[in-house]
């Protein structure tokens, strides 16, 4: 089923250039809401009683921008530290990774860093990282400032964007970035293989995105990892 | 005549409903989630009240939460309501005293449990030949002091003073407000009066209020009032004392329930009524009504259908409740308040003729099965047993008959438990009753004893390193289920998990312990103190060394022996799971390290859970095997990524086949394939013909499991038939000395070169169809102990192991299970 390379189908039955497929893995703290971003961004819900994660989860999305297709496998990871041992097996051989962290609590911020900084010295070389500060609808209880996390952003070479899972604000927004990011570093040089800063990346993917959202293709996957659905109000 | 034991004048139960207050649309708590439904948080608050049992208290049997907050609370609703008798000129001294001791009785039992009723009036009281039970006293404590409901909770003419003065907003938890209305009824009780029954509200609350302006006696002026000062002045000296104190402006001045019960006037119910106390042990009921209310249900019996059928439940049009006008901020103008906003006083009885025309043949002697010895003659005298063996779960849990058997049965083992055990476990086998599930799961846990001061030893309160896990984690647990999802379940599990952490310092807090916990706290709401006695017999005997601070070696382990079992069983899906990449490591720790509680809903894991019980800490892979089984054909179709998709998001599992297929193969595999290093050896004795010592690295590198020295004897003696060995050393040693009944495959004769079964010459045919025999590799230091049984696994040879220590291990067994071929040569 799964094709490594080779042409896709497009709905509409013409062919298309270029798949790619790319290995992404979120890490962060526990609670800072990795699986709602990757919930958002696969099936476009938010559950507010998302479960935690343990071990890791996969999930896959196909997006589909001009004429490639982006395949995004992504292994969510789980955030307490205990698991730490797993996550070399996730992020081994990843092309990108989330650092995510809840611009409500200062603690999750340093182990986002710490993270940053296991990725630089033990994960791929080229791998694309992207920080993301996560419930950014929660910015009146902020603890961590946007021009902190930008700061620390731009030293250390990171794609940063807040986003919120809940109201899918940025969500699209930054895998798309890594996206592009990828495709300069790796993959075929296209029109802008002019190199641009990290920042004017992120407002470039903001005109990409539009299209991306009409051409997506969305896997059929269920995410009620219990049967039930989570619901407050049996019916009578 | 069985109608008789079932139509008892206690039997009976009624239910009220009410609304809960609704939160505003879109309003958040502080971590971003949004707030818990008042019902829902009620839910968690009445839990505690259906564990009182008093005979002066109407038993709560159940809440139920319907749309828009919707809350009905079920209830023993038996007698006639005291304000019936109230203007009963017969009533003498003596039976007013009888009922006024009882209520206090009713009271004390509240209070002692710091509940205040707060709601206490004569209708609300309620008597059947001369006994009296308080009824709806809960509803101030479970609404949390009338905060969750927008109705005032309040008896006008009943209700203390102080009440009033501060508001009916103010919390009352002063428990003196309860004498005060004892006072009240006793006054009226004695006057023969129902006070100020024609008033209207307003005046009633002035006339309460202009008490309290009163120089002289309350109860004097009261009865001025009504114009019964003869009445009054007829009353005894000592009734009159005790309404005088009860009525008492000053709030602390007013007596507490128990300095009343003490008093003088009561001395003749006291003599009464302590003849039922000295009784060692609480006596045995061979059933309760909360069995009653459950067995009402399963016949058919729907509390919601009665109380639309009685009018209290009423749907309206939407169109009417919308406002007329709505502003662009949001606010709405115009809208009729819902009636039904309002507190309904209506109780409704819950008819119970369909039960009785249910049971009414069941035998007399059902309610007294004989449990330990059975003489014949009885045995042919009795009626067959209710048979519904052969029927599926769900069924079986459903059957009312059934469940009456089933609940008179095991309600009475528990009773003798823990001597009973034995006998509670042989039940357990066939099915476990839901309603005393609780209770069966801690003794099949060995749990007993003072737990419960064991538990509140424990220290739950202290700030921990692990608070802020346990935080965050505990309101993304279980939280479809309304009771785990409510605060006092919150709070519970927060509880129990740092009791946990507390008492276990060699282990630590993993992710995943939060849902472990969640079925225990569950089936036990009321007895936080038995849910972790459960959980903490549950963790040794299942997990043991799965929450090291450093588990890999034991997690690594069990997955590893998890590979080999789907080899051993399935060794296509293996091949194939092995060829994609597909290790345990990457989707089954969440399975394992919970037990599937992280990964089933509730409802699943108690079935599963039903059975793991029974089972040893191996079962669970059997589990995982069945999991596997059951999605056999898509993960035979599937490469990786459809494969770690399928369980990152387990579809439809049925855990009746799961049950049915891990127990059937954790009865068909010998108990060493899935032996442990890590295994808690409390539960698992070991000689040296059992399998140790063998690395996790080598555990892991090999792909089918070793079966030890032990369960090869067992099985050349009990089952041969069950059985193909085969002996891979060279012919000489095979012929000088060998295990009774193998073959010979010298390793040096078969060339690995492809996957080819043929490649071992004259037996070929034999392993082809194996039949289901375990396929055991015998062999020695000399020859190559993993390629041939790992060409076998290649080849999809079923249930392939090796010897554990090789052949030499059996030839110190006695008696001996090995002969000497030589002479045939
Ligand atoms: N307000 C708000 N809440 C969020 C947002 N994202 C996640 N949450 C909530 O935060 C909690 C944790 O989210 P998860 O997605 O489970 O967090 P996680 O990082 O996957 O946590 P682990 O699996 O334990 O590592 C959940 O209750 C979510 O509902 C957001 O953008 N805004
Ligand atoms: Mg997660």
């Amino acid at each position: 089923m799964s094709t490594r390379t080779g042409a896709a189908q497009r709905p509409n039955g013409s062919t298309q250039g270029k798949i790619c497929q790319f290995k992404l893995v979120l890490l962060g703290e526990s609670a800072v809401g990795k699986s709602s971003l990757v919930l958002r961004f696969v099936k476009g819900q938010f559950h507010e009683y998302q479960e935690s994660t343990i071990g890791a989860a996969f999930l896959t999305q196909t997006v589909c921008l001009d004429d490639t297709t982006v395949k995004f496998e992504i292994w969510d990871t789980a955030g307490q530290e205990r698991y730490h041992s797993l996550a070399p097996m996730y992020y081994r051989g990843a092309q990108a990774a989330i650092v995510v962290y809840d611009i409500t609590n200062q603690d999750t911020f340093g182990r986002a860093k710490t993270w940053v900084k296991e990725l630089q010295r033990q994960a791929s070389p080229t791998i694309v990282i992207a920080l993301a500060g996560n419930k950014q609808d929660l910015a009146n209880k902020r603890m961590v400032e946007y021009e902190e996390a930008q700061t620390y952003a731009d030293e250390n070479g990171l794609l940063f964007i807040e986003t919120s899972a809940k109201t899918a604000m940025n969500v699209n927004d930054i895998f798309l970035a890594i996206v592009d990011e990828l495709d300069e570093n790796v993959e075929v040089p296209g029109p802008n293989s002019n190199k641009l800063s990290k920042f004017s990346l992120l407002n470039k993917t903001v005109g990409v995105l539009s299209k991306a959202l009409f051409a997506k293709i969305v896997f059929p996957i269920s995410i009620n990892r219990k049967d039930s659905i989570i619901s407050c109000d049996p019916s009578l | 005549m069985t109608i008789g034991l079932l139509n008892h004048p206690e039997m009976h139960f009624g239910a009220i409903t009410f609304f809960a207050k609704q939160h505003k649309e879109d309003m958040c708590g502080s971590n971003g989630l949004p707030l818990t439904p008042n019902s829902i948080i009620i839910y968690g608050r009445a839990q505690m009240l259906k564990a009182i049992k008093s005979p002066y208290l109407c038993q709560y049997l159940d809440i139920i939460r319907g749309k828009h907050e919707r809350t009905i609370v079920v209830s023993q609703y038996c007698g006639t309501p005291l304000s019936n008798i109230v203007e009963n000129q017969d009533q003498s001294i003596d039976e007013i005293k009888h009922i006024v001791y009882q209520i206090l009785q009713g009271l004390n039992e509240l209070h002692t449990r710091n509940i205040v009723h707060r709601n206490l009036s004569t209708e609300n009281i309620l008597c059947q030949d001369n006994n009296v039970k308080l009824f709806n006293y809960g509803l101030y404590h479970l609404t949390d002091n009338g905060k969750l409901v927008s109705f005032p909770i309040i008896q006008l003419l009943y209700a203390a003073p102080e009440i009033y003065l501060d508001g009916i907003q103010h919390n009352h938890t002063n428990p003196k407000v309860d004498i005060w209305a004892v006072g009240m009824i006793l006054a009226e009780l004695v006057l023969h009066k129902r006070f100020w029954s024609t008033l209207k509200l307003g005046h009633r609350i002035r006339k309460v209020l202009s008490l309290l302006q009163s120089n002289t006696s309350v109860f004097e002026r009261i009865a001025r009032e009504h114009n019964c000062y003869e009445d009054y002045m007829k009353v005894p000296e000592d009734i009159k004392e005790i309404i005088e104190i009860c009525l008492n402006i000053n709030v602390d001045q007013r007596p507490t329930c128990g300095e009343l019960l003490q008093k003088g006037v009561f001395n003749q119910q006291k003599t009464d009524k302590i003849s039922e106390k000295k009784s060692l042990c609480e006596p045995f009921e061979i059933f309760t009504i909360h069995e009653f209310y459950h067995w009402w249900q399963l016949a058919g019996g729907d509390i919601f259908q009665e109380l639309k059928k009685q009018g209290l439940i009423r749907s309206s049009p939407p169109i009417l409740s919308l406002p007329q006008l709505v502003l662009i901020e949001g606010g709405l103008l115009g809208q009729d308040r819902n009636p039904a906003t309002l507190f309904d006083p209506r109780i409704v009885e819950m008819p119970l003729a369909s039960l009785y025309q249910r049971f009414e043949n069941i035998p007399f002697t059902a309610f007294y099965p004989l449990i330990q010895i059975k003489s014949d003659i009885i045995s042919r005298l009795e009626p067959p047993p209710y048979d519904a063996t052969g029927l599926p779960l769900i069924i079986k849990e459903r059957d009312p008959e059934y469940q009456f058997h089933r609940v008179i049965l095991l309600r009475r083992l528990l009773h003798g438990y823990p001597f009973t055990r034995e006998l509670i476990v042989r039940e357990a086998e066939k099915d476990i009753p839901p309603l005393l599930r609780g209770e069966i799961w801690a003794a099949l846990l060995h749990v007993k004893g003072d737990y419960k001061s064991h538990y509140m030893k424990i220290d739950k309160y202290s700030i921990t390193p692990t608070d802020r896990q346990i935080e965050v984690d505990i309101p993304r647990c279980h939280q479809y289920n309304e009771l785990l999802s409510s605060t006092d379940g919150h709070q519970k599990l927060k509880r129990i998990l740092k009791a946990w952490v507390c008492k276990n310092s060699n282990y630590v807090y993993w992710q995943g312990l939060d849902s472990l916990t969640a079925p225990f706290l569950y089936l036990n709401f009321n007895d936080e103190a038995k849910a972790f006695a459960c959980l903490s017999a549950f963790i040794p005997k299942y997990l043991h060394k799965f929450f090291l601070k450093d588990n890999s070696a034991v997690i690594e382990e069990y997955l590893a022996k998890f590979s080999q079992l789907i080899a051993f069983h399935d060794p296509v899906l293996a091949n194939h799971l092995y060829e994609i990449n597909f290790y345990p490591q990457l989707f089954a720790i969440p399975w394992f390290l919970t037990l599937f509680s992280h990964v089933f809903p509730l409802y699943k894991i108690l079935h599963l859970w039903d059975k793991v019980l029974l089972g040893n800490s191996s079962y669970s892979l059997h589990i995982g095997l069945s999991v596997l089984t059951q999605l056999r054909d898509r993960l035979l179709n599937a490469g990786f990524n459809e494969c770690i998709l399928l369980f990152s998001d387990l579809p439809e599992v049925d855990i009746e086949k799961s049950v049915y297929l891990s127990t059937d193969t954790f009865k068909t595999t010998p108990t060493s394939i899935t032996a442990r290093e890590h295994e808690n050896c409390e539960f698992q004795e070991r000689d040296k013909y059992d399998i140790s010592g063998v690395t996790l690295e080598d555990l892991k590198r090999e792909r089918y499991p070793r079966i030890s020295a032990n369960d090869i004897v067992s099985l050349v003696r009990s089952n041969p038939e069950k059985m193909c060995m085969v002996d891979i050393r060279n012919m000489t040693q095979y012929n000088r000395c060998s295990v009774i009944g193998s073959i010979n495959i010298p390793f040096s004769s078969v060339s690995f070169s492809d996957n080819n079964i043929e490649n071992i010459g004259q037996h070929s045919q034999l392993l082809k169809e194996t039949n289901n025999k375990v396929v055991v590799v015998i062999g020695d230091e000399e020859t190559d102990m993993e390629l041939f049984p790992t060409f076998l696994l290649k080849c999809n040879v079923k249930k392939v192991c090796v010897l554990h220590g090789g052949f030499n291990i059996l030839l110190s067994v006695t008696p001996t299970i090995l002969v000497s071929h030589s002479h045939n040569i």
